[in-house]
């Protein structure tokens, strides 16, 4: 495409953008709410996963060691254990030191009762491992199991499973809402350049006669769509990043230490990740609206009679 | 060159608008395509810018094939024709200038190109001091030289037009055949479409009279009558 070309589907595109203004202005803002929705489910996923990665990386592992382990052995594991590129730091802690955090607790009262007294210990050498900041947790979890020493391990795997679900029910959430509101958006975009095709019928039956090719006849239409699109965008950015801002200020003033689990280099991919769905929207509704151009652009109306 | 062998169009819904058509045009004549309402010669113009295609037979322009022509191409044949109709068919919100400029526009001239081709164009149907005007602002006449102006922009082969004066006074009329023979001139192929007895019949250029879609006269130096 030559530059002058370019030229020409610019101004004829923003012609046509400032002639029909209300519908425009319609598409605009179908495009841009649709991508609001769309930026508001991916801000919470983003959020429920920052989240997920935070309590993975806050994690306490427990791992319990079997009876024969005594505390050398038990250290010698904690040095190789604490040599692992998931692991922070790793506290051991011996049966006896455990009775006594039990002793201390008045909610395990009832388990003394089942057996556990200062003199008869039952419970197990402990190793407290402290998950290194952002590591993966089933890995790690992984290799703890091929251990022999350990017996069992618990890492408040109920709670996590249950966020896990729920980050994953958003996300599925949000790819059925991204797909039916992008559809719609199409939708819109569709009937809009069609019904501007319908009314520039006249136009694009003499670029036909003067010798324009379909591509050239698209062009000012495909061009609109990328403005639209990129209007839609900028404005959908521009209103989610502020509401969004505002949600974070009112919950740190509501919640102490609340803070966002979202950081700026996630935020701007996200406005990038929003500013190409607007253009593609935009573009591919135009596409899909002028596939049969020849339809529109037969002179046969011209002629009267045979 | 434009040959014809045997061209026929059947619409869908039977109607035979062109029956066998076979005929020769050479590079630079005149033709008028004369014959009653219904006989198919707008059919037959049509089928030479490949706006339709013809059921039967063979198209050849500079020996070019061009009802085998895929639609691709059909665009690039256009750029060669020039194409004048009977309703002025101009952009009523582009002025004067701009609608002569449409034609090379969308075959992506260079501004610079396109300014001094508009001159010449508007120059020749003498409309270069209303460049700037709109169509609504025109006359009749006026808005049929500028189709014509934009027809020839591009120096086309042939220029191809059916009925350009059917809605103008006689004196504009001749006029605008001033301005074909003017362009004739200068070696482009003209077929004209016309109910003009008058026009026909004081120039004497060839006639091809169609009836019921077949050629009942070809006459060098003809008149209008076909009956």
């Amino acid at each position: 495409m030559s530059l002058s070309n370019f030229k020409f589907f610019l101004v004829e595109a923003l012609t046509n953008l400032r002639k029909s203004g209300v519908m425009s202005f319609i598409t605009i803002s179908t495009i841009g709410i649709a991508l609001i929705m769309m930026g508001t489910f991916l801000l919470a996923t983003m959020n429920m996963e920052g989240f997920l990665s935070q309590m993975q990386s806050e994690a306490l592992v427990t791992a319990y060691l079997k009876k024969t382990a005594d505390t050398d052995s038990a250290n010698t594991l904690s040095l190789r254990l604490t040599s692992m590129d998931e692991v922070e730091k790793i506290q051991v802690v011996t049966p006896e030191q455990a009775a006594k955090e039990l002793f201390s607790d008045p909610n395990e009262q009832q388990l003394l009762q089942i057996g556990i007294t200062a003199e008869e210990n039952p419970l197990p050498t402990t190793l407290r491992i402290k998950v290194r900041n952002g590591a993966n947790l089933s890995n790690l979890l992984d290799k703890l199991k091929n251990e022999p020493l350990i017996d069992t391990f618990s890492y408040g795997e109920e709670l996590y499973r249950q966020f896990e679900g729920l980050s994953r029910l958003l996300w599925i959430t949000s790819l059925v809402v991204i797909i039916l509101l992008g559809l719609a958006s199409l939708f819109i975009v569709y009937n809009t350049v069609r019904l501007t095709l319908f009314m520039r019928r006249e136009e694009i039956i003499i670029m036909k006669l003067v010798g324009a090719t379909n591509w050239f006849v698209r062009g000012p239409f495909i061009v609109e769509g990328l403005i639209q699109g990129v209007f839609a965008s900028t404005l959908a950015v521009f209103v989610l990043f502020l509401t969004y801002n505002f949600v974070l200020t009112k919950l740190a003033e509501l919640i102490p230490f609340f803070t966002a689990d979202v950081n700026l280099d996630q935020l701007v991919k996200l406005a990038i990740k929003l500013f190409m769905m607007g253009v593609v929207l935009g573009v591919s509704g135009s596409l899909i609206s002028l596939r049969d151009i020849n339809k529109f652009s037969r002179s046969t109306a011209l002629y009267e009679g045979v | 060159m434009i040959e014809l062998q045997g061209v026929t169009k059947i619409f869908p819904n039977g109607v035979r608008a062109l029956n066998n058509i076979n005929l020769t045009i050479k590079p630079g004549d005149f033709v008028f395509l004369v014959g009653p309402s219904g006989a198919g010669k707008s059919t037959f113009l049509r089928m030479l810018f490949r706006e339709d295609k013809p059921t039967e037979g063979k198209i050849f322009i500079d020996g070019k094939d061009i009802t085998a022509m895929p639609d691709s191409r059909i665009p690039y044949l256009r750029r060669n024709l020039g194409i004048v109709l009977q309703d002025f068919q101009l952009l009523k919100r582009r002025t004067v200038a701009e609608n002569v400029a449409f034609g090379l526009r969308v075959i992506g001239a260079s501004e610079s190109v396109i300014n001094n081709r508009v001159q010449e164009a508007l120059e020749q149907v003498g409309l270069s001091h209303k460049r700037k005007m709109y169509p609504t602002e025109l006359s009749g006449g006026e808005q049929q030289r500028v189709c014509i102006a934009r027809a020839i922009v591009n120096n086309p082969l042939i220029l191809v037009t059916d009925e350009p004066t059917g809605n103008l006074d006689p004196m504009i009329s001749q006029e605008i055949m001033q301005l074909f023979l003017k362009i004739n001139a200068r070696g482009t192929t003209v077929i004209m479409a016309t109910h003009n007895h008058n026009l026909v019949n004081k120039l004497r250029k060839r006639v091809l009279a169609l009836v019921e879609g077949q050629i009942v006269k070809d006459e060098e130096c003809g008149t209008y009558a076909y009956e």
